[in-house]
């Protein structure tokens, strides 16, 4: 395999338009067998050259898609097939990544000195789409121009980007939603995120799944790809780690759960009476977040408005499995790679794989994005050098290193498993392991670097040593002489200006909940952080491993947040009877989460629940979607009274609504079990003697 | 230690016979078939004119046990010593261990009655059980991984034909076992029935870590063929409360492959000891028994050999109790423990036999016609004009002129007279069918007259006391 690189990169270098073909050409020799099953890049191919030969204007080349071009060897079905569509999603809606995606989108962070967003289009071409729409929200102007640059909007790609932006997306949910209104898709389309790294041929998933809709119109919507690797495999991070039960013949998921925060793994009897014999619990498996649509995707994130993540539509379709006969699979690949980047951990594994070639044939020397003066070469032990690399006296490249262009390198410099972007100048007796460089990082002399981030323009100044897991951001200026330890961020953003600044929504989530305190002290740059000639704030040292409690939180407190300003926005046009839905499912997740949270969110609820019970059938409604909401789980029962307990004390409910409620006949065995749990008994005695108090009184 | 062909088993004999002890298990009554077992015990019932207590026995025999202890009662006993065709076709010591009926003793009561002549591992087998399982793959298991339980499964067979005296088709809402085993297909992970999981199933997250794909299957028959450990008689010793293998036994030590307690050894034993006393004892009672020998566990140190992939931990994450299944993928396992199960075992037997299927004292006239995929019984009398098609005559029995017998078993001297039609039926010991009856899937109990010209379909026939009985 390898051997087979070294012929082929070389051509590359000098015609780098035409490098893709030369590559499948080779790529066809190597693996000559599998020319046959992976038609659609063949087709991609010989239009690329059909191009480069008559260059088309894009839109010509668009039509010459859809219509019959010279394709003369395949002649068949494949003609009436639409071509393959995508979706990606060039954000990510969270802020794993901050304070580095202040300054620059997730998708455009530099790795292995290529954008990841580049990386995702190359996987998505190479599997044989033709047509992709790349959503934007943060910074999207920044993509858009980035796109507009890359080869990818070219005349002669042949997989048409096409960059939708809006602020307004806040989700997953919110993308796919505009993709059904502007009905953009036409059939089966991939759906990835802009920071996938990815090698693996999707071909055979896809007519699976094509398979699958034939037989059975329109029940799976949907194939998800994993990657097999078990617990303790490199690519695997605790954030990511999810739970699957499948059937064991038709790959259908029946459960699929996020594990991290769980001690013991529970799945429902119900997954397993769909009349298979053999089932499989599966803990091995890495979701690289793509995944096969079918049109109806869309369509169901519209009918469910409160879908936000792929997490969601996972669970709730198989929720509602029964109800509307949807069903999911899954497709594992073993050698395949794919990944994504979900924080800085995934950064360093994705980063080291790429450079130890698991991409393949995504590799740094590859040139795949075509940038100019990216060229690089291959050596031995894995070390890559861009063109202008100098490198002092004494200084040693061990293994798994890449170098960008112009960057000199001191003397007597000890380098490993490092990427070190363009533009660098790094000094003497410098140690560099595990450590990511960005570009025109200015390193002095005997600074030790261990598995840590460095922006762009940043300067490290004379002896810093950086500890594991340390990230400095954009121009930042640390030391001299100044040890930092493990897990420090360092920041030119105060941690607290947001609260100043930044009104876009999108950032805005959870805002108030820690940094308020210190909001009152002075921005000066503390040289016990920074050192003495240090520019730079420190960050909370949690942000490289986000701890499971804060996550959970934060994605409950960004959904709230949106439902309540979509309420305002809707501007009391709702009848209650939607407000009892969304009641519904707001219980529903603090049941789901433990009901940690459910006082909080009680509060920030109050005010619109105020608004829409006025009238004493509307404190009825409210309870009888409650009551609705609790039958359903009997475990949770004594979570009622703490609820309605709530409720009461914010003056939501009356006692008169509660206790006309209470006494209400109720219809079925079950609810009137209801009635006759301990705690809520307790409760209305309560009432009741508040009630007779107070009468006394007057 | 794949020994497949004949040649090997000599070898395979003489290991066998010293590494492991059989015992056969023979003193269930055959509570789930009544109807059959009223007048004959279970162990000796007939299946393909062959007792089926025979049925295990050869299959030892076959793997090259010499000795086997069996528990069972006294009326079987006596059965054993005088039944002629046991006593030439087995070759074996049979060491028969006696049990009061009455005490009602469940599987492990019965083991820890027999403990005394307990020297080394043990393998339990089922009277009930018809296979032709390759014995040395349950054994093997338990040999390479110095297992605790090995245990034999096989797919459960759908039994397709029209059952005596059953309404309808089977309830489907039976309850499943599921039964959890690792990517391998070996390890078993866990095991429940599905009427003790209605708050679903749920496992700790360490076990997932461990055997991070957990194959589920459902549909899956318990062969009740176990090989143990001897530390595991030793423990039942100390637990009188466990009274079954496979309802108490089996499952706890499934369960407690993962118990922290038993594998952390002796860093908590201080600590708890208090609290848990009882409870430490009994794991101790197991742990002492699988201790291995200091050399095996070196060997294991050294060994660049795991049992598991993905994480670089030792093998078997250091657990000292393992669980292994084989799960028989093709092949032949009955158990017959039910009246479907029987008759059905009855139907599949008789073409793994190699010797004539009309016994050499039969007197079968030239002119009946007795189809090749039927056996007839030693002394059998078959008339003229009689045609018998895929069925099984017992010792003894007379069947006169003009009849026909299809898809039935008809066990020992049993009388048929002229003219009658059987169809899928069972008739028992002695019964007599009288002139011109017509019997559709029928169970006749042992010693019923039919009256002549009677027509009976889908009917159970047993003595009034019988009835009373049930």
């Amino acid at each position: 395999m390898y051997v087979s690189i070294f012929f082929c990169s070389r051509p590359l270098i000098f015609c780098p338009t035409l490098h893709r073909s030369r590559w499948r050409k080779c790529a066809a020799r190597v693996f000559g067998s599998r020319e046959k099953t992976r038609r659609r890049p063949n087709a991609a191919e010989e239009r690329n050259v059909c191009h480069v030969a008559a260059p088309l204007t894009p839109l010509s080349n668009m039509a010459g898609k859809a219509g019959k071009p010279s394709r003369p060897r395949k002649a068949d079905k494949d003609e009436e097939e639409q071509p393959l569509q995508a979706v990606l999603v060039a954000d990510s809606f969270n802020r794993r990544f901050f304070p580095i995606t202040k300054d620059q989108p997730r998708a455009l962070l530099p790795l292995a000195n290529v954008s990841m967003i580049d990386y995702t289009l190359e996987f998505l071409t190479s599997t044989g789409v033709q047509e992709t729409f790349v959503f934007c929200c943060w910074m999207a102007s920044k993509i858009k121009e980035h796109l507009q640059k890359s080869k990818w909007c070219r005349p002669t790609s042949p997989n048409v980007v096409h960059v939708i932006t809006s602020d307004l997306y806040r989700s997953l949910g919110d993308v796919l939603r505009d993709v059904d209104a502007k009905t953009l898709v036409r059939s089966d389309f991939l759906l990835v995120y802009g920071d996938v790294v990815s090698n693996i041929d999707i071909s055979q998933a896809l007519q699976e799944h094509k398979q699958r809709r034939s037989m059975d119109k329109n029940v799976s919507v949907m194939t998800m790809i994993f990657k097999e690797s078990p617990p303790g495999h490199k690519t695997r991070c605790e954030d990511d780690d999810i739970i699957i039960a499948m059937d064991g013949k038709s790959k259908r998921i029946l459960h699929y759960q996020r594990a991290q925060a769980l001690k013991r793994l529970h799945f429902p009897m119900n997954i397993f009476h769909s009349g298979s014999d053999e089932f499989e619990i599966r803990f091995d498996l890495l979701d690289c977040h793509i995944s096969i649509c079918s049109p109806q995707v869309a369509e169901l994130f519209t009918d469910n408005f409160d879908y936000q993540t792929k997490n969601d539509f996972v669970r709730g379709l198989l929720v509602n499995e029964e109800i509307l006969g949807n069903q999911i699979h899954m497709h594992v690949t073993k050698d395949g790679y794919g990944a994504r980047v979900s924080n800085l951990l995934m950064y360093d594994t994705v980063s080291s794989d790429t450079i130890r070639r698991w991409v393949y044939p995504i590799t740094p020397e590859a040139n795949f994005a075509d940038l100019e003066g990216q060229s690089c070469t291959h050596s031995r032990h894995n070390v890559y050098r861009e063109t202008g690399v100098s490198l002092g006296h004494g200084s040693q490249m061990e293994e798994n290193v890449l170098i960008g262009r112009n960057t000199m390198i001191g003397a007597n410099c000890t380098i490993s498993n490092t990427v070190i972007g363009a533009n660098c100048v790094i000094g003497d007796n410098v140690t560099l392991d595990r450590a990511y460089i960005w570009n025109r990082v200015h390193i002095a002399d005997d600074v030790k670097v261990k598995q840590s981030v460095i922006c762009d323009n940043v300067e490290v100044k004379h002896g810093v040593v950086l500890n594991e897991q340390c990230v400095l951001a954009y121009n930042v200026v640390v030391g001299p002489d100044i040890t930092l330890p493990e897990g420090t961020v360092l920041s030119m953003h105060h941690p607290d200006e947001e609260d100043d600044e930044d009104d876009d929504e999108f950032l805005s989530d959870d805002n108030d909940v820690g940094y308020r305190k210190d909001k009152t002290k002075l921005k000066v740059f503390n040289p016990a952080e920074v050192g003495s000639e240090g520019k730079g704030y420190r960050w909370k040292t949690s942000s490289l491993e986000d701890t499971e409690e804060d996550e959970l939180a934060e994605c409950i407190w960004g959904e709230i947040d949106f439902r309540f300003s979509q309420f305002l926005t809707q501007s009391y046009k709702i009848s209650f009877r939607n407000l009892g839905k969304q009641l519904t499912s707001l219980l529903n997740q603090f049941l789901y989460h433990g009901g940690k949270f459910y006082k909080s969110l009680l509060k920030k609820w109050a005010p619109v629940f105020k608004n829409y019970v006025k009238r004493p059938q509307d404190q009825l409604d409210c309870l009888a979607s409650m009551e609705e909401v609790f039958l359903e789980r009997e475990t949770h029962w004594a979570a009622l009274v703490k609820v309605l307990m709530s409720m009461y004390q914010l003056e939501i409910l009356e006692e008169e609504g509660i206790m006309h409620w209470f006494n209400q006949g109720s219809t079925t065995d079950k609810s009137q079990q209801l009635r006759r749990n301990q705690g809520l008994l307790k409760f209305i005695q309560w009432l009741q003697e508040a009630e007779e108090s107070s009468e006394e009184d007057e | 230690m794949m020994f497949c062909c004949e040649s090997c088993c000599s070898f395979v004999l003489q290991v066998f016979g010293m590494e492991l002890q059989a015992v056969l298990m023979a003193a269930g009554g055959g509570s789930r078939m009544m109807d059959l077992t009223y007048n004959t015990p279970k162990p000796l019932l007939p299946v393909g004119n062959r007792p089926l207590i025979w049925y295990p026995l050869n299959l030892l025999e076959r793997v090259g046990f010499e000795e086997v202890i069996v528990i069972t009662t006294k009326e079987v006993q006596k059965a054993l010593s005088t039944d002629q065709r046991l006593k030439t076709d087995v070759k074996m010591r049979l060491d028969v261990v006696c049990i009061q009926e009455e005490t009602d003793m469940g599987t492990a009561d019965a083991l820890r009655h027999i403990q005394q002549k307990i020297k080394t591992d043990i393998l339990v087998v089922s009277c009930d059980l018809i296979t032709d399982v390759a014995l040395h793959e349950v054994v093997d298991l338990f040999r390479a991984h110095n297992a605790t339980l090995s245990m034999l499964m096989s797919k459960v067979h759908e039994f397709t034909d029209t059952v005596p005296g059953q309404k309808g088709k089977k309830k489907a809402g039976e309850q499943r076992d599921f039964v959890g085993v690792d990517v391998t297909g070996k390890r078993l992970l866990f095991m429940a029935n599905e009427a003790d999981l209605e708050e679903g199933l749920v496992f700790r997250k360490s076990i997932m870590r461990k055997h991070p794909r957990m194959l589920i299957k459902t549909g899956l028959l318990d062969a009740h063929l176990y090989c143990l450990k001897r530390s595991v008689v030793d423990f039942l010793v100390h637990n009188k409360s466990v009274t079954s293998i496979r309802g108490e036994l089996v499952p706890y030590l499934v369960r407690k492959q993962f118990s922290k307690f038993l594998n952390t050894k002796n860093a908590t034993e201080d600590t708890e000891k208090n609290q848990k006393q009882q409870d430490a004892h009994h794991n101790l009672e197991l742990l002492s028994t699988s201790k291995e020998e200091a050399l095996l566990q070196l060997a294991r140190e050294r060994s660049c050999w795991n049992d598991h992939r993905g994480d670089m931990s030792e093998a078997y994450h250091g657990g000292k109790l393992r669980c292994y299944v084989h799960i028989m993928e093709e092949g032949m396992c009955y158990r017959v423990n039910t009246l479907a199960a029987y008759i059905e075992a009855n139907r599949v037997v008789p073409k793994l036999f190699e010797d004539p299927p009309i016994h050499p004292t039969a007197v079968v006239t030239e002119r009946s016609l007795v189809g090749s995929d039927s056996i007839i019984g030693p002394y059998c009398q078959i008339s003229d004009k009689t045609s018998i098609k895929r069925s099984n005559v017992g010792t003894s029995s007379t069947i006169k002129e003009k009849v026909k017998i299809t898809n039935s078993i008809i066990m020992n001297g049993v009388t048929i007279e002229e003219g009658c039609n059987i169809q899928g039926s069972v008739i028992c010991n002695n019964a007599v069918i009288g002139r011109g009856a017509d019997m559709k899937y029928c169970l006749v109990g042992s010693g019923q007259c039919i009256e002549p010209e009677a027509e009976r379909t889908n009917e159970v026939i047993v003595g009034s006391d019988q009835l009373m009985e049930i």
